[in-house]
């Protein structure tokens, strides 16, 4: 019926997936729409059996398959997406996977993330977090920022109870030969960073430190004698190998390779400058073979690595080194945890809650395939009415040497252009993430220059 | 001022609560982290059992001589909370079970 034709995506190649900015309907949701239509269902049942045990080149050399994949790419089945910790999150990113690994090769080095794109911003996370910080006198702790995120945890029933439960099982001995059960320590971590609050486990992970005790507690967060260490060091591809065999740590890594991807063409190195959405999926990837961690106690430079090295890696030693890069020399990641660790962040886009709910809506037709062309639709019918609220905010913005300039609408046509291009980068989603944030915030343009 | 000391004194047996440093729940850790420590602190006046007021009878009158009774009620932790973990000075993983009280009654 109309919600089907409104969800049934025109076929586009993956990877640049314009449809971002519609609001995605979840998989395990899209699966019921899907079920409920006979000529969907079928073509679904066919495709998993299809898929099931073989590879791409053999499924797609069946007519039969062939064809089922064609008529799926028109139902809400294929631009469907899941939540971190959403319920029913495995059998979400079964269902996207059975869809897209027959889409894809399979073996590309980024892989489009199943996961929701990330709207909220990392002042978000320090507004709450300064709810907490009149408690914290700084004084007594000789301000290590680490100790002070284990007392903010230790004073909360939930991330106490999480965090004790996670550093019980991880480091508890099982035998002389087992130094610990890594698979129980894994989900142990997983529940701790799916069900705490960002506010919390982000201050622990993500301290910022002046003396080496601090570093290394922060190092220790994840207690990486279990969780993260092991007698053998394999080899980094082959770890992807390992990690893409399982639909979680696949998706996370896919979500970590979108977000985290360093872009040249943006102020913070980072897909959309969205600092909170690289440090997400970075935590995200806690838990599973992935698992990424200081490699050491440094104070002054950071490095991250998942527990794997290029040794060994024969002819693809060019594509590992490539892999161990986004983790060791990152500067979106790097940027994002110091921007975490000093309580800054960037205001390069208009803000949700600026909105305000007297502005009409610009269209009351149902998107369509027109309006993937937001490089000009999205901007000319806008008109400014908030200027007083937008000079407001921009004020607190201020004394963090950051400007607020309040556009009209010619303006904003003319002057925002060129900048706009920082945003897309066409190998990155970073076009998604931003056309995702733009849409509902079409009506009031807050352009923040940072200086 | 010495009326309010006095009231404060004789609050039922509730639940309270304290931030302490590990090294000063004196248990022999070392370390500068922070935790909540819930005990259990009031009066059980009002808790008094004939158990109590029979024993303390009995006791008076000398039946009970070199045994060592207790004629009131206590104010005690009823059950406690989860294990608590923290990380000690030297980069060890520590967890505590029974450390804080959950629910206090007079026993």
């Amino acid at each position: 019926d109309e919600t089907l034709r409104s969800l049934a995506a025109p076929p586009s190649p993956p990877g640049q997936d314009p449809q971002g900015w519609r609001a995605p309907v979840d998989c395990v949701r899209a699966n019921e729409l899907c079920a409920a239509e006979p000529s969907c269902s079928s073509r679904y049942r066919t495709l998993r059996q299809c898929l099931a045990g073989r590879d791409r080149n053999t499924m797609l050399a069946n007519k039969e398959c062939q064809a089922a994949l064609e008529v799926l790419q028109e139902s809400p089945l294929y631009d469907c997406r899941c939540k971190r910790g959403m319920k029913k999150e495995l059998q979400c990113l079964q269902i996207y996977w059975s869809i897209h690994l027959g889409l894809t090769e399979g073996e590309e080095f980024y892989e489009a993330s199943p996961y929701e794109p990330v709207t909220s911003r990392l002042s978000d996370i320090f507004r709450l977090a300064s709810i907490f910080s009149g408690m914290d006198p700084a004084t007594n702790s000789k301000s290590n920022h680490c100790l002070d995120a284990a007392k903010a945890c230790n004073l909360n029933d939930n991330c106490k109870r999480l965090r004790s439960g996670y550093i019980s099982t991880c480091s508890k001995e099982i035998s002389a030969t087992e130094h610990c059960s890594r698979r129980k320590c894994h989900k142990a971590l997983r529940q701790f960073f799916d069900r705490v609050p960002s506010e919390y486990t982000y201050r622990l992970l993500f301290c910022s430190c002046k003396d080496q005790a601090c570093a290394e507690r922060r190092r220790q967060t994840i207690v990486p004698s279990c969780s993260y260490e092991d007698k053998h060091k394999p080899n980094c591809l082959e770890l992807r190998n390992v990690c893409r065999a399982d639909h979680l740590c696949r998706s996370r890594l896919a979500d970590f390779h979108a977000n985290c991807q360093a872009s040249f063409q943006s102020l913070t190195s980072c897909p959309g400058d969205n600092y909170q959405a690289c440090l997400g999926s970075y935590a995200g990837l806690i838990g599973f073979d992935m698992t990424p961690n200081y490699v050491d106690a440094s104070t002054t430079s950071i490095t991250i690595s998942p527990w794997c090295s290029c040794k060994g890696s024969g002819n693809l030693e060019e594509e590992c080194e490539k892999f161990l890069r986004d983790f060791t020399e990152n500067p979106c990641l790097r940027n994002a945890i110091q921007a975490f660790g000093n309580g800054t962040d960037v205001n390069l886009t208009p803000r949700t809650r600026l909105v305000p709910v007297t502005v009409p809506p610009r269209t009351e037709k149902s998107p369509s395939p027109d309006d993937i062309n937001y490089s000009n639709t999205i901007y000319d019918t806008s008109i400014i009415t908030t200027c007083t609220s937008i000079q407001e905010h921009g004020q607190k913005l201020n004394k963090s040497k950051e400007q607020s300039l309040c556009y009209s609408e010619t303006q904003l046509t003319t002057d925002t252009m060129p900048d706009q291009k920082t945003f897309v980068d066409p190998k990155a989603g970073g076009s998604r993430h931003w056309a995702g944030r733009i849409l509902p915030t079409v009506p009031v343009l807050l352009l923040v220059l940072v200086l | 001022n010495r009326m309010k000391r006095a009231r404060a004194r004789h609050k039922p047996c509730a639940l309270k609560e304290l931030e302490v440093s590990v090294s000063e729940l004196g248990l022999g850790y070392e370390s500068d982290e922070t935790v909540l420590f819930r005990y259990c602190s009031g009066t059980c006046d009002t808790a008094v059992r004939n158990y109590d007021l029979s024993l303390k009878s009995v006791r008076s009158k000398r039946r009970i001589r070199k045994e060592k009774v207790r004629a009131r009620p206590c104010c005690r932790p009823l059950s406690y909370d989860d294990d608590v973990s923290f990380l000690d000075a030297y980069n060890r993983y520590y967890t505590v079970n029974e450390l804080s009280a959950k629910e206090c009654g007079c026993v």
